[in-house]
């Protein structure tokens, strides 16, 4: 009899430690809402994969606040998605933190549902200004605001081409041709608001359908417009059109800056060969990059290939490696606390200057929650090559001002 | 001065692939009577043609013609007797829904086949200029531009000298007489879609070399060729030209000294402001002509 008491007794002090430490060793659970199919599907995933080589490299390392990571991963292909799996996971899981989107429209339905709910959204992927402009508590997000590629490439053509042409930025003439659907519509307006800004004259905004068979028009507009610098925003055919165009007709400037999109595309640089040569380009971090600049870069490709057995297939996923590490160090400071006002505040104290993450961005948060030293990078096409120039910490070689679609 | 002498002449080069583009389509349109809305996709068929021709068998979008033209004259003569020709009794509004079909199973078809990218071809004389002073002529688009005016020159000489040549003109202006008269009304229809079929093809292989192809493509060649067509008479081939000519100059002048964005607002406005004024088009054969479709 006595003997069976002990054994209760101890059988019972197992079970309360055991239970101690099952509490301590449960994981932190984060939702991770990407779009893994449908459309969006390629780069979605690229972004998904950037997130969870940050979250097993640091559950290697010990995990956050001594607990390892979960992700709760779902798929949002679409607005309607987003918006109930936000839901499911807030109100059925249970989770206090939701991240993702690579997409902005998905990442405006889903962070909608997480703000009503309370419930801090980090957006690493979606650019559209709006995300941060809705005055959320709640919300925020580590790469740049499509604002900051305007303001990236207005401030190298003050910056680098107004000195190599002897002109001083009220002298710059700077010229603005764009697609005019809301992607281009709503960059326009950035740009003049950022060449307002620099002191930067723009001198010639012009529109144009992507849909159009001919572009001459928009090049010789900008023949009688004079200007040194162009900014443009294309999607994939007519970048190439203008291009093409551009060099038929003699298009004499001395920079053209693409916004990301089809300035890009390595179809961009076959459908012009040659004639692509110099032609510079403002967009997230890409691999040709000078990786002092970018610590944790190269041991981030090292573990994409052994996880994915490829090379990384566009730069999102090092942008959402660079976020969710970002993530991991606010739930380091807070003790993997993610209510959302503890969150938040934490985040508005925590500062990395730019040069310290993978993806060469530094951290700050304003107000709206945007992370204000995540700046896009201008990039140029050498022999083939999109490569990083600008700024100079970031480059792997210097820009040549070579004129633009002239060889 | 010399950015307006500029502008006209890209208006006119336009105006030239634009002319190239609908020669076919009112070829088709005047003798067969039929609104061939799978018109873009002819040419989307002839441009991935052009396309694979020069990728896998490395043979120059110029020469490759001399295999794109008769490749599509057969695809268009197929069209017709498989697809037209057995619903030809059917009202007009049928033929219409075929022709509609036709161009989405097309443009499925290469959607499957080619996924959505956008194509190009590198040519040494892609980005080719001859410079005059200070104004620049793209030579592909010259090139195209010439093609248009030797295609209108040996469609007419055709129409006008030959036996089919009378024989499609008779068909054209009264089916039935024609019939009558022992033409062979069936055969000649054959002979019309696929010339104009052919036709559009020479135009895809002309265009490649500048342009570039993705299955959606035909899409905006359609609206364009029709704007034309109709604006310069339908069936009339002078009339084809001449309109390109007025819709590229339009384009050209209202993108500089307008906005680009506009251009197609502006030249649509001044198409219907001359279709209110002239139904049958500017060089139409008068009232009655524009009707289509006839049983």
């Amino acid at each position: 009899m006595k003997r069976w008491s002990v054994m209760v007794v101890i059988l019972g002090l197992l079970m309360v430690i055991g239970h101690v430490e099952r509490v301590q060793c449960q994981p932190l659970r984060i939702g991770a809402l990407y779009p893994v199919s449908g459309a969006l599907a390629l780069l979605g995933d690229e972004s998904w994969r950037g997130a969870e080589i940050a979250r097993q490299m640091r559950n290697q390392k010990g995990g956050v606040a001594g607990k390892q990571v979960e992700f709760m991963k779902v798929d949002i292909p679409d607005g309607n998605a987003a918006k109930s799996e936000a839901e499911r996971l807030i109100n059925r899981e249970g989770l206090k933190l939701l991240t993702g989107t690579y997409s902005s429209s998905l990442c405006l339905a889903a962070s909608e549902v997480a703000a009503r709910a309370g419930i801090i959204y980090f957006e690493q992927g979606g650019i559209s200004d709006l995300i941060t402009s809705r005055g959320y508590k709640t919300l925020l997000r580590t790469c740049p605001k499509a604002q900051y590629f305007s303001r990236s490439q207005v401030r190298f053509a003050r910056d680098w081409v107004g000195p190599q042409i002897n002109k001083k930025a009220g002298e710059i003439r700077l010229a603005l041709v764009h697609e005019d659907s809301a992607y281009g519509s709503s960059i326009s307006k950035n740009v003049e608001a950022e060449a307002k800004a620099a002191g930067v004259p723009l001198v010639s905004v012009i529109p144009y359908n992507a849909q159009a068979v001919d572009l001459s028009s928009v090049i010789l507009k900008l023949k009688s417009d004079k200007p040194d610098v162009v900014i443009g925003v294309s999607y994939a055919n007519d970048a190439i059109l203008l291009g093409r165009q551009a060099k038929e007709l003699g298009l004499d400037i001395k920079a053209f800056i693409g916004t990301g999109g089809g300035h890009s595309l390595r179809s961009f640089q076959e459908a012009l060969g040659p004639a692509a040569e110099g032609v510079l380009n403002v967009d997230f971090t890409q691999y040709e990059v000078n990786t002092q600049f970018t610590p944790g870069l190269k041991e981030f490709v090292e573990m994409y290939r052994k996880l994915f057995n490829e090379a990384p297939r566009s730069g999102h996923s090092m942008a959402n490696f660079t976020g969710t590490n970002v993530l991991f160090d606010l739930l380091e400071k807070t003790g993997g606390n993610m209510e959302a006002a503890k969150f938040r505040q934490t985040a508005a104290a925590f500062e990395l200057k730019t040069g310290s993450t993978a993806s060469g961005w530094g951290v700050k948060f304003d107000d709206g929650g945007q992370n204000t030293l995540a700046d896009p990078f201008v990039m140029e096409w050498k022999g083939g090559k999109l490569v990083t120039v600008w700024p100079e910490g970031a480059a792997v070689s210097k820009p040549t001002l070579i004129r633009p679609f002239s060889k | 001065m010399e950015l307006f002498i500029q502008v006209a002449v890209s208006g006119l080069l336009l105006g030239g692939v634009y002319a190239l583009l609908s020669i076919g389509l009112t070829l088709i349109f005047g003798v067969v009577r039929i609104i061939n809305f799978a018109h873009g996709e002819l040419l989307m068929v002839a441009m991935y043609l052009t396309f694979w021709l020069f990728q896998a068998q490395h043979i120059d979008p110029y020469l490759s013609i001399l295999i794109v033209a008769p490749a599509l004259f057969v695809f268009g003569m197929g069209v017709q007797r498989f697809i037209i020709q057995p619903i030809f009794d059917s009202p007009a509004l049928m033929k219409i829904f075929v022709t509609v079909g036709l161009f989405i199973a097309l443009q499925n078809l290469a959607l499957m086949l080619f996924k959505a990218d956008f194509r190009t071809i590198q040519t040494s004389y892609s980005m080719a200029t001859i410079d005059i002073g200070n104004i620049n002529v793209s030579v592909p688009r010259l090139v195209a531009f010439v093609f248009a005016l030797v295609l209108l020159a040996g469609l007419y000489a055709m129409l006008k000298y030959t036996l089919t040549g009378k024989a499609l003109r008779a068909v054209a202006e009264n089916r039935v007489v024609a019939q009558l008269m022992g033409i062979r009304v069936q055969r000649l229809y054959l002979i019309a879609f696929g010339l104009g079929s052919a036709m559009t093809g020479i135009a895809g292989a002309l265009l490649l070399p500048f342009t570039y192809v993705f299955p959606t493509v035909g899409g905006i060649y359609t609206l364009l060729a029709f704007v034309v067509v109709v604006l310069g008479g339908m069936g009339n081939m002078a009339g084809a030209f001449l309109g390109g000519i007025f819709i590229g100059l339009i384009e050209s002048f209202s993108g500089v000294y307008i906005s680009p964005a506009l251009k197609e607002a502006v030249y649509f406005v001044i198409f219907i402001l001359i279709l209110l004024v002239r139904p049958q088009g500017l060089f139409g054969r008068g009232k009655g002509t524009e009707e289509v479709g006839l049983k």
